[in-house]
């Protein structure tokens, strides 16, 4: 490198930097650092003329933020069916319909080129509707809108075009929005998946405290040293932490998949993995950072192994474990709202449905009830550690 | 009847606390163990019970060899022995009644004791040690709501509970206050007289010393340089003790 040449001729050039307080080490090391720097920024493509230009397109997202599919106005359909048929028949009128809203059809049978009139009473006031008309092997299909008046009725005539013979009905319909508001698909859909959610990172945060409590204790130096067995499972269980700590749950998360298919089962066992080694660590740290005053006073009681850790290990840490435990939950929930991303169940995987088919309104219902939970699972932990320590 | 032969503990990384140190205490004798910080009266008490391993040396307890106690013997010669703390080393969040069944775990069944059963008798003898000691009243508190000499003195409950013959006590009074001192160490000296219960206690002031003891061991780098009656500790023992610099403290 060029320090040492530096070193060895005191005058020159680096003697000009050395009176700025500069070593040619340190310019070095500088340069290097911008380099660095340089290569990342064209590595990673920052482009900040994009990042101007490009923030319309989040336009999209953010009127679904905006406005997201939450209520819809419910609505009240009224509908009568009445017979008709195609071809030779009786030329009266069929009324149908019951004491409300009625549908007078003349005449009942009609031959192609005939005059037919639809006349209907009692519908709602001042309100669109359709006149469908159906067959028993087929669902209906509208033939054309109607609008009632004042006092809810209407009337339709035309000339019947050319049609098989067979008996057909027609059906009137009208739909009047009420002052009623019921919970959207979407709203209904991601509340059972945000349920799902925090239920996923309860039971992998669950599963993890289970497993990982006891290898906590094993992995306490405190606890374990004085013995070259003690050690060796010390080591043993440290480094089982740090393999399961350091592999990304997101990760862990779509090899699950495959091993146990997509769904939130693949979400759990990611979770689980993933906490045995993040929760172990902190367990074990917090045993050994206990006081050893009361470790010396029960052995010298004559207690065995398991006494001592009973009685004077496990009351001390059990304030940290809670909280450490619910720390980690708060970080599962949100953990598992992007677990679904990869095809570990739970909410992401609904998010990302509606994102892939543009439903931006229900990606926005979606999105707020993740940010509501996420913070009420947030200030739920932080009461509760705060009342337990 | 405690005897120790030629005693020594080398820490590893080379501190000699104890150095080649025989001693013999006799029963329901109260001994005092004084000298300096890190003289080696902590290591000795610890190597009584074994919580310290010695390097060399043998100690005897009734003519059990202690030293050669291995596993479940340690267990079992442990529970004879009764140990009280400078910090008292309760659990503070646990209740004063369950730190004073702690000092029954040696007699307790293993695992009946891990769900936290104890037998009737245990908690009648837990409520009795309390009294013993002043304060059945506090049974349910938690135990870092009671102040330094209260605590102490639940440290006495629990190491009662033990039933022990033999009593260690490292700088019990270390932590508390003159006044509180002499309350505890009047809880000592009772059982000591009452129960005949060896009582072998380190202190760091003279003056309580030549109060309580009925023999004062005096410890310098881990060599036994006195052993005698507390009243024949006079000026020049003192310094031989304590260096030419120290000033006895009267503490009454």
């Amino acid at each position: 490198m060029a320090e040492p040449t530096a070193i060895e001729k005191p005058r020159g050039l680096s003697s000009r930097w050395r009176g700025l307080g500069l070593s040619l080490r340190t310019v070095g090391l500088v340069l290097l650092v911008v380099l660095i720097y340089a290569y990342g920024w064209r590595a990673t493509k920052i482009d900040v003329y994009q990042l101007v230009t490009g923030l319309p397109n989040m336009r999209h997202i953010l009127a679904g933020l905006v406005q997201p599919d939450l209520l819809v106005q419910m609505t009240e359909l009224v509908a009568v069916e009445a017979p008709l048929r195609v071809g030779a028949g009786p030329k009266d009128a069929s009324i149908s319909g019951t004491t409300g809203a009625r549908v007078v059809v003349t005449p009942r049978s009609v031959q192609p080129g005939e005059q037919v009139v639809f006349e209907g009473t009692g519908f709602p006031p001042n309100t669109e509707g359709r006149l469908l008309l159906g067959h028993q092997t087929a669902r209906p299909r509208p033939i054309t809108q109607i609008r009632t008046d004042v006092s809810g009725s209407f009337r339709e005539a035309f000339v019947w075009p050319s049609f098989a013979e067979d008996e057909y009905y027609v059906r009137v319909e009208t739909q009047t929005a009420l002052n009623r508001w019921a919970p959207s698909e979407a709203l209904a859909l991601s509340l059972e998946k945000i349920i799902e959610t925090v239920l996923l990172a309860l039971m992998g945060t669950s599963m993890g405290v289970v497993l990982s409590v006891p290898l906590s204790f094993l992995g306490a130096r405190n606890l374990m040293r004085g013995s070259a067995a003690g050690m060796a499972i010390y080591y043993l269980v440290r480094t089982f932490f740090n393999i399961t700590r350091s592999i990304e749950v997101l990760i862990i998360a779509v090899i699950m998949a495959v091993v146990v298919g997509i769904g939130p089962f693949a979400g759990v066992m990611a979770l689980v993995f993933h906490s045995i080694g993040a929760m172990g660590k902190l367990y074990s740290e917090a045993i050994e950072s206990i006081d050893h005053g009361p470790i010396e006073a029960i052995t010298a009681t004559g207690a065995t192994r398991l006494q001592v850790v009973r009685y004077g290990v496990i009351p001390q840490v059990i304030p940290q474990f809670v909280s450490f435990t619910m720390y980690r939950w708060d970080i599962n929930v949100r953990m598992s709202t992007v677990i679904g991303l990869v095809g570990g169940g739970g909410i992401g995987y609904l998010l990302i449905q509606y994102i892939n088919l543009l439903q931006w309104r229900q990606a926005g219902t979606a999105i707020w009830l993740i940010a509501a939970v996420v913070m009420a699972m947030d200030y739920a932990s932080a009461v509760i550690r705060e009342r337990i320590v | 009847m405690l005897r120790i032969e030629h005693l020594t503990k080398q820490y590893p990384g080379g501190t000699q606390a104890l150095d080649d140190l025989s001693l013999e205490v006799a029963d329901g004798e109260f001994v005092v163990v004084v000298g300096l910080s890190g003289a080696g009266k902590s290591t000795l008490l610890r190597c009584i019970n074994r919580l310290v391993e010695p390097t060399s040396g043998k100690i005897f307890l009734d003519d059990v060899e202690v030293t050669a106690c291995s596993g479940p013997e340690i267990r079992k010669m442990r529970r004879r022995i009764g140990m009280i703390f400078q910090q008292f080393n309760l659990i503070g969040r646990a209740s004063v009644r369950t730190n004073v069944m702690a000092g029954r775990l040696g007699h307790t069944d293993p695992w009946r004791s891990l769900v936290g059963i104890f037998p009737a008798a245990d908690h009648e003898r837990a409520q009795a040690n309390l009294a013993r000691v002043g304060i059945a009243d506090k049974a349910q508190q938690r135990a870092d709501t009671l102040s330094g000499g209260q605590q102490q003195r639940v440290g006495i409950a629990r190491a009662l509970m033990q039933e022990p013959t033999l009593m260690l006590a490292d700088e019990p009074v270390a932590s508390l206050d003159p006044a509180t001192s002499h309350s505890v160490l009047r809880y000592l000296e009772e059982i000591n007289r009452e129960d005949g219960m060896t009582v072998i206690c380190s202190l760091h002031f003279l003056s309580l010393a030549r109060r309580y003891a009925t023999r004062v061991i005096a410890l310098k780098d881990g060599r036994l340089v006195f052993d005698g009656l507390p009243a024949e500790i006079d000026e020049s023992r003192f310094r031989e003790i304590y260096g030419q610099d120290a000033l006895d403290v009267e503490i009454t």
